[in-house]
């Protein structure tokens, strides 16, 4: 529910936006929805936030949109991964990985 | 990256697509959310809810997509530009104001500094100009002298600081077409001059050694203007023969059009044509004191200007011992041939130079004050963004932006003005000045007077906005601007009022004394009647260029025009007073001349038909006219002039006294009259020494005629030249003017100067006055609430109104006295170009004082008078 999510900092949200586009193109609200549902509910992105990422995201050339109908016939903006997004995806994840990582390391040894 | 570029372009171009685009989006979110919450059990009515306050502030969220687009800068600007538009267009006046003074500013100076720089600092068109040099000898005055053959090839072979010396000297063939004939100006010159002067000919070339022999010199060099009027521009003229005088000559070459003005003696008119110089050493005009060259020389590489100086002052003393006779004293002057050409005309350009910078200064200082009130008006306006959560930097910005608005229009149109103001000096060749052909706006000049307005407008724009941070909200919101801080800008106001009365003031003296000198000027009487009276030049060539023929010609002529309906009386005299020609003889008086015949003095030389005193209404003092008894045969005389009777005979009765006139071993001739002085080289000029010598005794075969008519001299001009025509159509008539107009002419040099200040006295005085109204007008808007209760309890309008004027006209006073200060320690440096008139001379002090005063007064008056007038219950309430 709502009160046990996180909040998403703004950093991260381009990489799992990434992710999210990777496996097929997506209008914003599927976005957000997908995420909230894989991460077994806890992370809610803000509409916020993600709207204006996703513009960024559009600028720096990583998606891509188009406009086409929803399921229920509305119109909605899709974006999808391009290449040199697929590319920024496999670099952001491997970075966000060594960071885990080593903050992991961290609070163990600690 | 492209991408990165192309959403960039199309969120700034197709700004309502994609703002709609947005809307459309986050819209579509918004059902999403809706459509979620009803399917899992909520109302429509609690969805939307739920749905809003997750959503939180739409705007906001657009605002950062607009954001994160990345134009957003380039979109505020747009905005305040738009915005700062509309604030000028809502204040017509004060847009207008600040305009027009900014204009008039930037314009001025600019205009009057491309002449400047154009005149006087743009170095010449030729290669390393800084090392063309013009070489004169020394007389034993120290003044500079023309050079003979003789002397110029010494200087030749001898010298090794230049790589080369040219020889110039004066031609003035007549140009033969097939249907007319023309006097031209031209020059001899030595077949190296081109070289020297490092000039590229446009076509054909130069002028080769051999072709300066005497024999082989029949080739000439076209200027470009010549070469455009007379031949169409066709470059099929080179190789061709034209007719000079008798003569065919080759055109081999014409010049390129940027080749300036530089040899011409009427800086207006450039030279037309160039032929070799030829000579030899065997001419009898090759002798050593036989001065009539004008040498240019181009100083080597290596060489200073000390060095050669140094050198050919040396060559001169080893000249000046081996023929003492030839030479009066030894030595050569070097005048750098840009400073030869534009010498004259520098004081005049600098000190308007100075003029204009000084009403650059008042119009800024003007812009500044009404920015200043501007600002304070909008006090509010920027109070109420400010409580609104305005940044201060979107403030700043947006005043920048108006003030660069601002001086952007003012800009464009003082662009305008000086572009107009140029063409209007070319258009009309005001005074002489050389090289005025070449002036172009000078993009430095307008980048710099630009670049001042500029600081001045955003220097002072910037005030409302930064005080908006100092502000204490609510006070402004109530604005009372009473306090220290609107004291304090009062104070600011009146110190620019003072400044402002202080400048018109220093340029209205100038301006005065300049217009007093020219008054003086033209009330100078110049010994002759120049009303109703026509002139012209005509000129014998060829065989008919022979004394007789000559005399009998001039007789023919003067026969059918005084036969002319209209003419009173004609003439023929061989230079015309005030006419810019000099024609000097030296005098030997007999029993009063000395032993060196070189220090005896000279006299202007008029060679005149009986006529000509009687048409320029010349007085005859005593003795008698010339008339038909003064043939060629027939005993010599001379009438002098009054100077020069005074000079000689003092005492004694000038008639039958016996002078020579050039030659110290020629013929005597007999004083038969004295007539009144003309005043030769300029109005301002002193008195000389004048002859007269009938034509048939010293004949010219190129005279001027004087033909003083009842009518319109001006309609004379073409029966005259049908007359001469009839008699011989060969004779280039030319120089056609009323004697009203030579005398102008000769004065054209300081009308244009005074022309200028008094442009720029009144620029300055209407600008003052302008500024003075402003600030007052604003002063006293901020008192009406003060008025109010002075007239509520009892105070006579009478009496308020003197109040107010006389707090507003303190600042104003103050600026008058100092501007007088200022006048008085400045005018001097006027001295040079002042005729007759002292640089602190009091009438003219006086006069521009109260003149002043006046107007400050008037511009004080006008507003305080509105504010009297206000009805004291809605002045009560005004806050």
């Amino acid at each position: 529910m709502p009160e046990q999510s996180i909040d998403l900092p703004q950093g991260m949200l381009d990489l799992l936006i990434l992710r999210t586009l990777a496996l097929g193109p997506k209008h914003g609200w599927a976005i957000s929805e997908r995420i909230h549902q894989v991460s077994s509910k806890v992370l809610q992105v803000q509409q916020g936030s993600l709207y204006p990422t996703l513009h960024r995201l559009e600028r720096r050339g990583w998606i891509k949109a188009h406009w086409g109908a929803s399921e229920n016939n509305r119109r909605a903006k899709y974006y999808e991964l391009t290449k040199s997004g697929r590319k920024q995806l496999e670099a952001e994840k491997s970075e966000w990985r060594k960071l885990a990582a080593a903050v992991a390391q961290v609070l163990e040894t600690a | 990256m492209l991408s990165d570029l192309l959403i960039r372009l199309r969120a700034l171009f197709r700004r309502n697509a994609v703002e709609s685009e947005l809307d459309v989006e986050l819209r579509f979110h918004f059902h999403q959310q809706i459509e979620k919450y009803i399917s899992s059990g909520l109302t429509r009515e609690e969805a939307m809810r739920r749905a809003r306050l997750e959503f939180g502030g739409l705007d906001q969220i657009k605002e950062e997509c607009r954001d994160a687009r990345g134009v957003q800068f380039l979109e505020t600007l747009a905005q305040d530009v738009r915005y700062g538009l509309r604030m000028l267009r809502k204040s017509p006046g004060f847009t207008m104001v600040a305009v027009l003074t900014l204009a008039l500013g930037i314009g001025a100076n600019t205009s009057i500094f491309s002449v400047v720089n154009g005149v006087l600092l743009r170095p010449l068109p030729f290669p390393k100009q800084e090392q063309l040099m013009m070489l004169w000898e020394k007389d034993k005055d120290g003044l500079r002298s023309n050079t003979s053959w003789a002397t110029y090839t010494d200087w030749n072979t001898e010298n090794h600081s230049f790589t080369g010396i040219a020889a110039i000297s004066f031609w003035s063939p007549t140009f033969i077409s097939t249907n007319d004939a023309e006097n031209l100006m031209g020059f001899r010159v030595s077949s190296n001059l081109f070289d020297v002067l490092g000039v590229k000919l446009e076509h054909g070339r130069g002028f080769l050694p051999p072709e300066d022999v005497r024999g082989n010199n029949f080739v000439v060099v076209l200027d470009h203007g010549f070469w455009q009027r007379r031949f169409s521009g066709d470059p099929k003229i080179v190789g061709k023969p034209i007719q000079l005088g008798s003569r065919a000559y080759t055109v081999v070459g014409v010049l390129p059009a940027s080749f300036p003005s530089v040899l011409s003696f009427d800086p207006r008119k450039p030279a037309d044509i160039y032929t070799p110089l030829a000579y030899d050493a065997t001419l009898p005009y090759a002798c050593r004191d036989c001065r009539h060259l004008r040498a240019i020389a181009r100083l080597k590489d290596a060489v200073s200007l000390t060095q050669a100086n140094g050198e050919m002052n040396q060559i001169s003393e080893n000249l000046f011992r081996e023929y003492p006779k030839e030479y009066s004293a030894p030595g050569v002057t070097l005048t750098p041939l840009k400073d030869y050409l534009v010498g004259d005309v520098r004081l005049v350009l600098l000190v308007l130079l100075g003029s204009v910078g000084f009403v650059l200064l008042i119009a800024c200082v003007n812009v500044a004050n009404l920015l200043l009130a501007w600002a304070a008006r909008r006090q509010r306006e920027v109070a109420v963004r400010a409580a609104l959560g305005a940044h201060r930097t979107r403030m700043i910005r947006q005043f920048l932006t108006e003030s660069l608005l601002l001086s952007l229009l003012g800009g464009a149109f003082g662009l305008f003005l000086a572009w107009g103001g140029v063409a209007l000096l070319q258009r009309l060749r005001v005074g002489n000045l050389p090289r005025l052909e070449n002036v172009q706006i000078d993009t430095w000049t307008f980048a710099f007077t630009f670049g001042i307005s500029v600081l001045t407008g955003v220097a002072f724009g910037l005030v409302p906005a930064f005080r908006a941070s100092k502000l204490d909200l609510i006070e402004a919101l109530n604005e009372s601007a009473k306090g220290t801080a609107g004291r304090e800008r009062q104070r600011l106001r009146n110190l620019l009022v003072v400044s402002d009365v202080a400048l018109a003031l220093l340029l209205l003296t100038g301006a005065g004394l300049m217009m007093k000198s020219f008054v003086r000027l033209l009330e100078v009487k110049p010994g002759f009647d120049p009303s109703k009276t026509l002139t012209l030049s005509l000129a014998l060539w060829g065989p008919k260029a022979e004394d007789a023929h000559a005399v009998a010609f001039y007789q023919q002529v003067l026969q059918r025009v005084e036969a002319l309906p209209g003419v009173e009386s004609a003439g023929v005299v061989s230079q015309l007073p005030l006419g810019g020609n000099g024609d000097m003889y030296g005098i030997h008086v007999e029993g009063k001349s000395s032993p060196d015949p070189e220090e005896d003095p000279s006299a202007d030389r008029y060679s005149i038909s009986p006529g000509y005193l009687r048409a320029m209404r010349i007085p005859l003092l005593r003795g008698r006219e010339f008339d038909e008894r003064d043939g060629a045969g027939s005993p010599l005389v001379v009438l002098v002039n009054e100077s020069l009777a005074r000079k000689f005979w003092p005492l004694e009765d000038p008639v039958g006294k016996r002078l020579r006139v050039g030659d110290s071993k020629g013929p005597w001739r007999t004083v038969a009259g004295v007539v009144g002085d003309v005043l030769h080289a300029g109005l301002d000029a002193p008195h000389t020494l004048q002859v007269y010598l009938p034509q048939p005794q010293f004949t010219d075969t190129a005279v001027l005629l004087v033909a003083r008519t009842s009518n319109d001299p001006a309609s004379l001009a073409a029966t005259v030249r049908s007359e001469i025509a009839v008699l011989d159509p060969q004779v280039p008539v030319s120089s056609v003017a009323t004697m009203e107009e030579v005398v102008s002419a000769s004065v054209a040099n300081q009308r244009f100067s005074v022309l200028l200040f008094v442009l720029f006295g009144a620029i300055a005085l209407l600008l003052a006055a302008f500024g003075i109204y402003g600030v007052i007008s604003y002063g006293v808007a901020q008192r009406t609430h003060e008025i109010g209760i002075r007239i509520a309890l009892g105070a006579r309008r009478r009496e308020v109104l003197r109040l107010i004027v006389g707090e507003a006209m303190r600042p104003a006073l103050v600026g008058a006295v100092f501007g007088l200060g200022a006048a008085f320690g400045l005018t001097r440096l006027l001295a040079g170009l002042l005729y007759s008139v002292k640089p602190t001379d009091p009438t003219t002090f006086a006069v521009v004082f109260v003149l002043l005063v006046a107007v400050a007064l008037l511009a004080c008056y006008l507003p305080a008078r509105r504010a009297t007038r206000v009805d004291p219950v809605v002045a009560l309430r005004y806050e």
